[in-house]
């Protein structure tokens, strides 16, 4: 019990002390939030201004604007670290390593979700779409992917937090695992916003959240290895 | 300070003593990329004794202080603190040691108490007691009035301090500090003495890389001169050390191809 | 020596294969020649995921034993992995072209699953690439090769069930192929590709591991030779020693991080 709750501890002092971070500078979190306002708005030049088409393509939209913008988002966190020595010195307390996965992971997801808040609603008045009804299921879709995404990025933000060129590698290294994760996601979006008409939202939610447990896991028995040198 | 042997073998200074040495390396050698930064460093340091170690850039102090510290893992050979191997207990060494690094590793846009707070809640200090911890650090290093402003403001003799701060929460049986009088004031550099005094008297081993002779050799038990990674003089007590071995260590790494 | 007889076995094999799946075999009475591809398709397929296996299974040895035989082994199999997978890809869609009639059916869940697998291992290698000290290369690459084989499965079946939910897999599922009721000469064209190319895999992975072992060895000559001459010089004393660096041939720099005095080490070359 005491060493899961130091775990914890642990693990919330450090999604604490980025939250605060990032807070207090602004000026990222207000970058990646218009870079993915200007995403959702391209996407919709890109095709055209047919809003039956612009409607039935919303939720691949929702979800590659929020990937591409967690990307930056989940780099972000780790790149915190990389202010004069701090990440070698977060690796030399004696704590266990999975609790900085986790707290790493949890503010990662708490952003996603900021993210989610914030693009939801203007997908559904640029793509004039009607939330309301789904909007408990949308909710649920979009904490599961938030999980799900800030998992695997953490994860691969660790990977190439002291690589050279690492701007590029971690949307490469990123995108293709997440493939699964979008795609279950956008099917469930889609499904919670026609009324789920072929019953199929529950499998993919179950997806989403298989997806989540096994890169939660993965995340965490292998991101110990990462901070060594 | 008498200038004692070059390398003494270990059988006849170090008799068999109860306690294992604060700090023990065997052939111990870091590369980076193709470079050896240290290159076979034998060494043994009893507990409480504070030694200097000194060299030109690039002799591998650096390196040293951070196998010691397991922020980097060793090449070949092996480290040990209080008889632990920092390859193998990585996570207990880290409870046993405070490094003062090159880098401060503090949050620009945490203020100073909030920094110190983190370290404390990562060292695993509870609540009651680190309040009151980092109040005296803070008044140790200087900073209390400083205490709620954001660290992005702070000249670098205030980082130091403030990291130094840091290293005060933790209790640490064995300390290791990169050139700590770097960009301190006369007040810092007194402060910084102090500690080192203080340390000295409570048992802890202090390993302080440093070309401040002036302000450390009279604190100095012992005196470690590094050289192109390997260990060039030894002066002083206790320290033990051993010329490298001609060949380099075969480690699993070094195998020859067919 | 015996790599060379395996080598000259293996190429027999894929001869043999080819022939008799080119002629032995009558053409399909739907697909007419084009289902032949199917033969190295699938055979490519498989390796694709048994080098990737294998790949991660290294890995853990590495990361287990620190070992940098291991991290050979995982280099090589990545490698020929990637090469078999594209492989797998294009003749895919050189047969998606005349039976389907598209070079890329978005319905078919292996093509899409193989493409991203592809993309999975490229990002591998790169990241290889990327990282010059070998025990770190090895300790990266270890855990994302670990993460990818993971992720394989997960893609797999997301894929098939995109493809829709309710509709049971129509074209050449491995079943199918390999049904009782199959005729004899295909599932010999089929076994017979598969044991070939198998065969041709394994000398490829000995081959690229002996190199790989070469390269490690030609990496420490360079560094055994630079510690050598720096415990030798140390070990007279009064003879100062020359930093090694200075003495260091024209090799490329440094890892990330990995200058000999850095001031901030973990960020020193960002």
């Amino acid at each position: 019990m005491t060493a899961l709750r130091r775990n914890a501890t642990i693990a919330w002092a450090i999604a604490r002390k980025d939250a605060i971070a990032e807070v207090r500078g602004k000026q990222a979190a207000v970058s990646t939030l218009t870079f993915a306002a200007v995403v959702l708005l391209l996407f919709g030049f890109a095709l055209g201004p047919d809003p039956r088409r612009l409607a039935d393509a919303a939720p691949g939209l929702l979800w590659l604007g929020l990937v591409f913008a967690g990307l930056l988002g989940v780099g972000r966190f780790h790149e915190l670290e990389t202010e004069d020595g701090a990440l070698e010195q977060l690796t030399l307390y004696p704590v266990d390593r999975r609790s900085i996965y986790a707290g790493k992971a949890a503010i990662g997801a708490l952003a996603m979700l900021v993210l989610g808040a914030l693009l939801v609603p203007l997908v559904a008045i640029l793509f004039a779409v009607e939330i309301v009804r789904a909007l408990p299921v949308l909710s649920l879709t979009v904490v599961l992917g938030a999980i799900g995404f800030a998992a695997v990025g953490t994860f691969y933000a660790g990977v190439t937090v002291r690589m050279r060129a690492r701007e590029v590698m971690l949307p490469l290294l990123v995108l293709p695992i997440v493939a699964p994760l979008l795609l279950a996601a956008v099917k469930a979006t889609s499904a919670a916003l026609t009324g789920d008409p072929l019953g199929e939202l529950p499998a993919w939610l179950e997806l989403l959240a298989g997806f989540d447990v096994v890169m939660l896991i993965a995340g965490a028995g292998t991101y110990g290895f990462l901070l060594e040198e | 300070m008498p200038q004692t042997t070059i390398y003494a073998s270990p059988r006849s200074v170090g008799a068999p003593q109860e306690l294992p040495p604060a700090v023990a390396t065997h052939e111990l050698a870091r590369l980076f990329g193709g470079n050896p930064a240290l290159a076979g460093v034998t060494l043994s340091i009893p507990a409480g004794r504070c030694v200097q170690l000194v060299g030109p850039n690039g002799a591998g102090k650096t390196t040293l202080l951070r196998i010691l510290a397991t922020a980097i893992r060793p090449s070949f050979g092996s480290a040990a603190v209080d008889g632990l191997d920092v390859a193998t207990h990585p996570e207990l060494v880290r409870s046993r040691i405070a490094y003062l690094s090159h880098a401060t590793g503090l949050y620009d846009d945490l203020t100073a108490r909030e920094n110190l707070a983190f370290a404390a809640t990562m060292l695993g200090l509870d609540r009651s007691s680190s309040d009151q911890r980092i109040r005296n650090a803070l008044d140790e290093i200087g900073l209390t009035e400083m205490a709620t402003l954001r660290v992005r403001g702070f000249s670098a003799g205030m980082r130091r301090r403030l990291a130094l701060g840091r290293v005060l929460l933790a209790r640490p049986s064995l300390v290791l500090l990169d050139e700590p009088f770097a960009a301190l004031d006369a007040d810092g550099i007194q402060l910084m003495e102090r500690l080192l005094d203080r340390w000295h008297r409570s048992g802890v081993t202090a390993l302080v890389a440093s070309h401040a002779t002036e302000h450390i050799a009279a604190r100095a038990d012992a005196t470690v001169e590094l050289e192109g990674g390997v260990i060039a003089r030894v002066s002083g007590e206790g320290v033990i050390a051993r010329p490298p071995k001609r060949e380099p260590t075969a480690g699993r790494v070094i195998e020859v191809a067919p | 020596m015996k790599t060379r007889i395996l080598g000259v076995a293996a190429l027999l094999a894929v001869i043999a294969a080819a022939l008799f799946g080119l002629y032995g075999v009558p053409a399909d009475l739907n697909q007419g020649d084009a289902q032949r591809i199917m033969y190295p398709h699938v055979a490519s397929a498989w390796l694709a995921y048994l080098s990737f296996g294998v790949t991660a299974l290294a890995g853990i040895g590495w990361l287990i034993r620190r070992d940098l035989r291991f991290d050979a082994v995982a280099v090589a199999s990545a490698e020929i992995g990637v090469l078999f997978t594209a492989l797998a890809i294009w003749g895919g869609m050189m047969w998606a072209r005349p039976v389907w009639g598209v070079f890329w059916q978005w319905e078919d869940p292996r093509l899409t699953t193989t493409a991203l697998l592809l993309a999975l291992y490229v990002g591998y290698l790169l990241l290889r690439r990327l990282s010059d000290d070998p025990a770190r290369r090895a300790t990266r690459a270890a855990v994302v090769g670990l993460v990818a084989a993971v992720d394989i499965p997960i893609v797999h079946f997301s894929v098939i069930w995109w493809r829709g939910l309710h509709q049971p897999p129509t074209f050449l599922s491995p079943d199918k192929i390999l049904h009782p009721s199959a005729p004899l000469p295909f599932v010999l064209a089929l076994v017979g590709m598969l044991g070939a190319f198998t065969l041709a895999w394994t000398w490829l992975l000995i081959r690229r591991y002996q190199l790989a072992r070469a390269e490690l060895a030609r990496e420490d000559a360079v560094r055994g030779g630079l510690v050598r001459r720096a415990s030798a010089a140390a070990a007279r004393p009064g003879v100062a020693a020359r930093p090694a660096a200075a003495a260091r041939p024209g090799l490329p720099a440094s890892d990330d991080g990995g200058t000999p005095q850095p001031k901030a080490p973990a960020e020193a070359t960002q």
